[in-house]
């Protein structure tokens, strides 16, 4: 029993040792709850944990938010994280303050900071204690949201990083199985470049638009779907279409649907190299170039295989 | 939102036409997938084949069928309006053709055995070069599935084990087939390359004197 305490109390030593609580106290105070007032260990834990909040001033947020390796995170948990920003991306939107990847030595996680937080900016390479965070799922991905109740700190500590190996696939092969509607000659809202159908923003509304070329789809290598976005100058290596001939084919055959109709006959069911860097949703493609196979050498590797 | 774009599979014709199992796991969204005799769990292909028929089902139906021969079989396939996309691009194609398809599986029960049959989510033309590299990567894919099964390495494996019993060597056989046959084409094309090689250089010299003469 006298073992249990002393666990108990590394528990909850643990959760408050940054704010002078002695370990004594605490499993002074379990000891007497539990053996000599017989009080259920859950009941003492918490009696325990209400005292320390009061005594030592502790923010009760503390309590709700026990710090969490990245790999042991589950959907919709109030925890702190300590971890290493590893990527800022460009935020999609004005509500995104900061956007990317934090890491920890157990995993990587996708994050956000909503400008509504009005936190100060972290630095990619820089590490934090990210206080009171919450974390949700989006499109089957998690990802930690810091809020206004949010803490950020930054510490002095180098933390070595395990980063998710899809996120940091540099090139592959595999076919473009399909290429979404919203590819080839799109309209984009000036204030804050979102894709803007028929000059309407989601977010802003009737805006005005500038057009762009941007490829959308799906590569696929039989094993693993990557989402990709290309933009024009990508496109320009690969197939030799650069926002100026778009615009001119769009005006030439007076639809701008042409030239998502060219970009698929050009480009669905072929085979490419792509280069680039992935964010947990897409594949950010910076050079494509299609696949020149090398039949001839795989051929006896696969018959003496299959002997 | 837990959505999951499905991987298109590398399969060939005979395995999955042989396919009659399918599993669905319960919950409204959740995909239907076919277990194939070899043990793959799949809802979607990507096919690059020749395409060596095309007809309306009816006239006037909008129901187009198609076939589509890799080199141990061919797949039926049949495009609607329900695939605007690959409606679109089939009224241009006329077959004898190769194609790349992306499409779905779905698996008919007939009076008296189970059909499987593709709707295509695209079609587009392709290339010998492009299909003979399909023809590797699923060769390559086939292979693994038949060293999984033998071994019986993973559920879908020990499950197709189960279901169907496959006869392994028959499976075999088809892709030592589909990659002899591609080896005798590139031992061909080889010694054409070589030929023209040849030329060239009685060409390079002959200019060369012309040179000379000059």
């Amino acid at each position: 029993m006298i073992e249990k305490i002393e666990d108990l109390a590394e528990r909850i030593y643990e959760t408050f040792k940054d704010y002078g609580v002695k370990k004594k106290e605490i499993a002074e105070r379990l000891r007497l709850l539990i053996l000599e007032f017989k009080v259920p260990e859950n009941e003492a834990m918490n009696t325990v944990t209400n005292y320390l909040v009061r005594e030592y001033k502790i923010p009760r947020e503390r309590l709700r938010a026990p710090l969490t390796k990245i790999a042991d995170l589950k959907s919709k948990q109030w925890v702190s994280v300590k971890a290493k920003v590893v990527t800022l991306w460009e935020p999609s939107s004005p509500a995104i303050a900061q956007t990317g990847i934090i890491a920890d030595e157990s995993g990587s996680v996708r994050f956000i900071i909503w400008t509504k937080s009005e936190k100060p900016e972290v630095k990619e390479g820089s590490s934090y204690i990210f206080r009171n965070v919450v974390t949700d799922e989006f499109a089957g991905n998690l990802r930690v949201i810091i809020t206004r109740t949010s803490d950020i700190e930054e510490i002095n500590e180098e933390i070595a990083v395990k980063v998710d190996p899809k996120s940091k696939a540099t090139s592959f092969v595999g076919a473009l199985v399909a290429v979404h509607q919203n590819s080839g000659l799109v309209q984009r809202c000036s204030e804050c470049g979102r894709i803007a159908k028929g000059g309407n923003c989601p977010v802003h509304g009737k805006v005005n638009w500038y057009d762009d070329l941007r490829l959308r789809g799906v590569i696929d290598d039989g094993e693993t779907t990557y989402e990709i976005i290309a933009d024009s100058k990508v496109l320009k290596e690969l197939i030799d279409m650069d926002l100026e001939k778009a615009k001119d084919l769009a005006q030439k055959s007076l639809d701008r649907g042409a030239v998502l109709a060219e970009l698929k006959k050009k480009l669905l069911g072929r085979y490419l190299v792509v280069e680039g860097s992935a964010d947990l949703r897409f594949f950010r493609v910076s050079r494509a170039e299609f696949l020149k196979p090398e039949v001839a050498s795989e051929i006896d590797k696969i018959l003496e295989e299959i002997k | 939102m837990n959505f999951k774009r499905e991987v298109a599979r590398r399969v060939f014709a005979k395995e999955l036409n042989n396919a009659t199992y399918t599993i669905k796991i319960a919950g409204e969204k959740n995909p239907i997938y076919v277990l194939t005799p070899l043990g793959l769990r799949c809802n979607r292909v990507f096919v690059i084949g020749a395409m060596i028929e095309k007809y309306e089902v009816r006239p006037e139906s909008g129901i187009w069928k198609i076939r589509v021969a890799d080199p141990t079989g061919s797949l039926v396939g049949y495009v609607s309006n329900f695939q605007p996309e690959a409606l679109e691009s089939l009224l241009d194609i006329e077959p004898p053709v190769v194609v790349a398809i992306t499409a779905k599986v779905k698996v008919f029960e007939g009076s008296s055995r189970k059909l499987v049959s593709l709707r295509p989510e695209m079609i587009n033309l392709a290339d010998f070069y492009a299909r003979d590299y399909w023809i590797v990567e699923t060769a390559k894919s086939t292979i693994k599935r038949i060293k999984d099964l033998e071994t019986e390495a993973t559920e879908d494996a020990k499950l197709a084990k189960k279901i169907y019993n496959p006869n392994l060597e028959d499976y075999k056989a088809a892709v030592r087939e589909a990659i002899t046959k591609l080896k005798e084409e590139y031992e061909a094309f080889e010694e054409f390359e070589e030929e023209e090689e040849d030329l060239d250089l009685e060409f390079e010299e002959e200019e060369f004197d012309l040179k000379d003469l000059v």
